[in-house]
């Protein structure tokens, strides 16, 4: 007995040791307040691979933005307006035909130039690769190299979206000398991707140090770098701090100086010394009706959708979204071109109306949406609780069916849900990326709402994808988000924040929708 | 056997805690009861409504909620009264539908003998390999999330434990002259385990169930902390700890709920406690064999 006693107590001391000894170790190991040239930033972690052609999750374009540079740029948070980034360009009148001119004197981490060559090595190279992620960006598009600084892109159909689109991460431009070297090919067997996990190509400001995609990743400054924004940081280490909580802790600790997935409560609690950028995201939560009267049952009509839309009290939600969240004013969030100012707001006289018209009377609706997926900070459960406890009050009886997002995921894409609670990112900082609500399209087929259900919409969402000037564009967006939001089986919600958490000694920190962060323009305080 | 024999320090230890269980399992018993009134009252008197969702959201506890509030504005104190009266029956109810199906198995392995005993023994034994939550969230999952759904999982990995200890009282029982007795006087197999046998495993079963409560109170809320039990917007212990991973800062959404998980869970095992000793000694070494047997 006294044996088995010891035992236990040296059993429990040694637990007990190591379990210390994980903690000090999490704590101190990271700890960058006693050196100025090296930032720490927590994030969760969506990255597959480091290789950008590969690539096109929220962490993987984070990275391969500050590793490798683009032919056009944003600045800061503004995705509306597309600046020159390594080009500047020109197109001509039908928008089909865009010229690139690389800017002078641009180099890559090993010192030789960017030439017009990588430039169509880079982007021939993800469109031969029809399995990678960003290859769809790319579908239409043909390359050409006029002489060493100078590409043209040309597209089949006007392609108005086409410099936003270049935009993109993924299609960072690579050295093509370097990663052909490494197995990279434009004929589709292209074996570089090994490589680009362990080794950066680009003309970024920062450079690949190490890489583990499930825990820490860490980036050196890129010396050979003659761009704009000039790297801050000798070195920055992104962390995989999955926990919003737990990030919360570590920048209050002074562990982490970034963290970039704090929620709305949690950034407004922060107090003094740390600087918090809330942007709305271009994200847009919104509410599905499903049509298809097998699914929708007595909620599958444009009728019970309106009712619906008009039972929601936007303040009642956004209250639970947190600081810099904003209501959806429509499928098209505010910021991009055809956005409407305002939202529908409650009306519970027409939901009184619309739901006679439905003919529902009383039924359980059942509404499904992913519990452990929270979209800028906001959790999807207490979001549906307070749906479900307003639209109560409207008269309309729902049912909540939460379910992991690996799970619920498929009957949101095959559009088997009665109703259901998502969320919308644009692949890209365009507004033709929210088309896709149109009846008959991706998301419009998730709510099983087909082109015959609403042709008029259908038309003029054709009209908005193949308009060649702005003008015709915008306007067609913007009539396209008016009878989305007439009679469309769609209601958007919220438009959450982004919250990007800083201390006081960093500066420069910016949301932008299409890379979360761009690091190079993180720089320390004075 | 060893551990039934009596050292002197074994003696001394068992004396203590002699001394205490009584007074334990009153307090267990008092708060089990105050808990279980509390269970079928609670939607007399509790303040608000609690899925109503009128108050301020994210309040400390104050004047307006003592308990203060959760996230979408809902009063503590109300859901965590109301979630008594789900926790508790549904966990009563599991106990006793393990007790009479392992019971019931357990009675016919031990009294056929050879090959449905060598069946009934191993199903059990499959059943008893698996680590018993990790198969309780399998089965949850597999049915579909919803409080009936966790019951029946719950059910599914807690029956053997009945099932072993009253198999080998069964077995124990099976030769003893009265029960030969009464089957030479012509009755019925079943007759005879009904009568005669069933009766003498009732005592350590009712120990083992009581130790159970507890056991099944953490499992249910375990299962819906998970998701895979009570759906929002039920008031469940688990879920409304579930809810509060959510909202660090704001403590007292997790607390209480964990709090009154604690002294439910401890009051059943005072009086469990207490019910062991009660049936001393030969339950008490039943039970132990049991319990050690059991290990999950």
């Amino acid at each position: 007995m006294h044996i088995t006693r010891t035992g236990t107590v040296t059993a429990l001391g040694a637990v007990t040791a190591l379990v210390l000894v994980g903690c000090s170790g999490g704590n101190s190991a990271n700890n960058s307040s006693g050196d100025s040239t090296s930032l720490t930033v927590n994030t969760s972690f969506t990255i597959e691979t480091a290789d950008p052609g590969n690539s096109y999750d929220p962490t993987g374009n984070t990275v391969a933005k500050a590793l490798y540079e683009t032919l056009v740029d944003f600045e800061g948070s503004d995705v509306s307006t597309p600046v020159p980034g390594l080009a500047s360009w020109t197109q001509n009148d039908d928008a089909t035909e865009f010229t690139f001119t690389i800017a002078d004197g641009r180099t890559f981490s090993d010192g030789s130039p960017v030439e017009a060559s990588d430039v169509v090595f880079s982007l021939e190279r993800i469109q031969a690769m029809t399995e990678a992620k960003p290859a769809f960006l790319l579908e239409g598009l043909s390359f050409a190299e006029v002489d060493d600084s100078t590409v043209t892109v040309s597209s089949e159909t006007p392609k108005l979206a086409l410099p936003a689109l270049l935009a993109s991460p993924a299609l960072g431009i690579l050295n093509a000398d370097v990663v052909a070297e490494h197995g990279g090919s434009t004929d589709g067997e292209d074996t570089a991707q090994e490589w680009l996990d362990a080794n950066s190509a680009g003309s970024g400001p920062y450079t690949l140090d190490s890489i583990d995609l499930t825990s820490q990743i860490t980036l050196a400054e890129n010396p050979e770098y003659t761009g704009e924004h000039a790297p801050g940081y000798s070195r920055i280490v992104l962390r995989n701090v999955s926990e919003s909580a737990t990030q919360l802790i570590n920048l209050k600790g002074g562990d982490a100086d970034v963290a970039l997935d704090l929620n709305g409560d949690q950034a407004s609690g922060l107090g003094d010394g740390f600087t918090v950028d809330s942007v709305p995201s271009g994200q847009t939560i919104f509410l599905l009706v499903n049509q298809d009267d097998e699914v929708g049952g007595v909620a599958a009509s444009p009728e019970f959708a309106s009712a619906v839309r008009t039972a929601i009290d936007g303040d009642g939600l956004l209250e639970l979204a947190g600081t810099g969240s904003v209501q959806a004013t429509g499928v098209i969030p505010p910021g991009y071109s055809g956005a409407l100012s305002d939202p529908v707001g409650q009306d519970l006289d027409a939901t009184a109306a619309a739901l006679t018209e439905a003919g529902y009377d009383g039924e359980t609706i059942r509404l499904s949406f992913p519990n452990d997926y929270p979209v800028g900070g906001v959790e999807f459960t207490p979001l549906a609780e307070r749906i479900q406890d307003q639209l109560k009050s409207a008269g309309i009886n729902v049912e909540l069916a939460p379910a992991p997002f690996a799970s619920e995921l498929d009957a949101y894409v095959n559009g088997t849900e009665q109703m259901g609670l998502w969320f919308w990112a644009p692949d890209y900082a365009d507004s033709t990326n929210f088309l896709p609500f149109a009846p008959g399209l991706k998301v419009g087929l998730r709510a099983g709402w087909t082109a015959e259900d609403n042709p008029a919409i259908a038309d003029v969402a054709a009209e908005a994808y193949a308009a060649s000037s702005t003008e015709d564009r915008d306007a067609a967006l913007s009539d396209f988000a008016a009878q989305m939001q007439e009679s469309g089986p769609f209601i958007p919600l919220i438009v959450p924040a982004s919250n990007i958490a800083t201390a006081d000694s960093v500066t420069g920190a910016a949301y932008n929708s299409v890379w979360t962060i761009d690091l190079a323009e993180l720089a320390p305080a004075e | 056997m060893t551990s039934s024999i009596l050292t002197p320090a074994r003696a001394r230890r068992r004396r203590i805690g002699a001394q205490w269980r009584a007074p334990l399992g009153i307090v267990g018993a008092v708060v089990a009861l105050a808990w279980i009134l509390v269970a079928c009252t609670a939607p007399l008197w509790v303040p608000y409504d609690p899925v109503a969702q009128g108050l301020p959201r994210l309040q400390p506890p104050g004047p307006e909620a003592i308990l203060g509030t959760d996230s979408v504005g809902r009063d503590v104190f109300s859901r965590l009264m109301a979630g008594a009266g789900v926790t508790i029956p549904l966990a009563l109810l599991l106990v006793g539908c393990s007790v009479v199906l392992g019971t019931l198995v357990g009675a016919i392995a031990g009294y056929a003998g050879r090959w449905v005993d060598e069946t009934l023994m191993r199903i059990t034994d499959l059943v008893m390999a698996f680590p018993t939550v990790i198969l309780a969230m399998v089965i949850a999952a597999s049915l579909g999330p919803s409080l009936f759904n966790a019951v029946i999982a719950a059910i599914v990995v807690s029956w053997p434990q009945y099932a072993r200890v009253s198999r080998s009282i069964v077995l124990s029982l099976r030769g003893q002259n009265y029960v030969i007795a009464s089957r030479l006087l012509g009755y019925s197999p079943a007759r005879s385990l009904w009568t005669d046998i069933l009766p003498n495993v009732a005592g350590p079963i009712l120990v083992l169930a009581s130790l159970d409560i507890g056991t099944a109170i953490l499992l249910l809320s375990g299962l819906s902390f998970l998701g895979l039990g009570a759906q929002p917007p039920t008031a469940e212990w688990g879920s409304m700890i579930s809810g509060a991973m959510e909202n660090f800062d704001a403590w007292w959404i997790g607390v209480f709920p964990g709090l009154a998980i604690l002294t439910v869970v401890m009051a059943f095992n005072f009086i469990g406690d207490t019910l062991r000793d009660a049936f001393d000694p030969l339950a008490r070494a039943q039970s132990i064999a049991a319990n050690t047997g059991e290990t999950a």
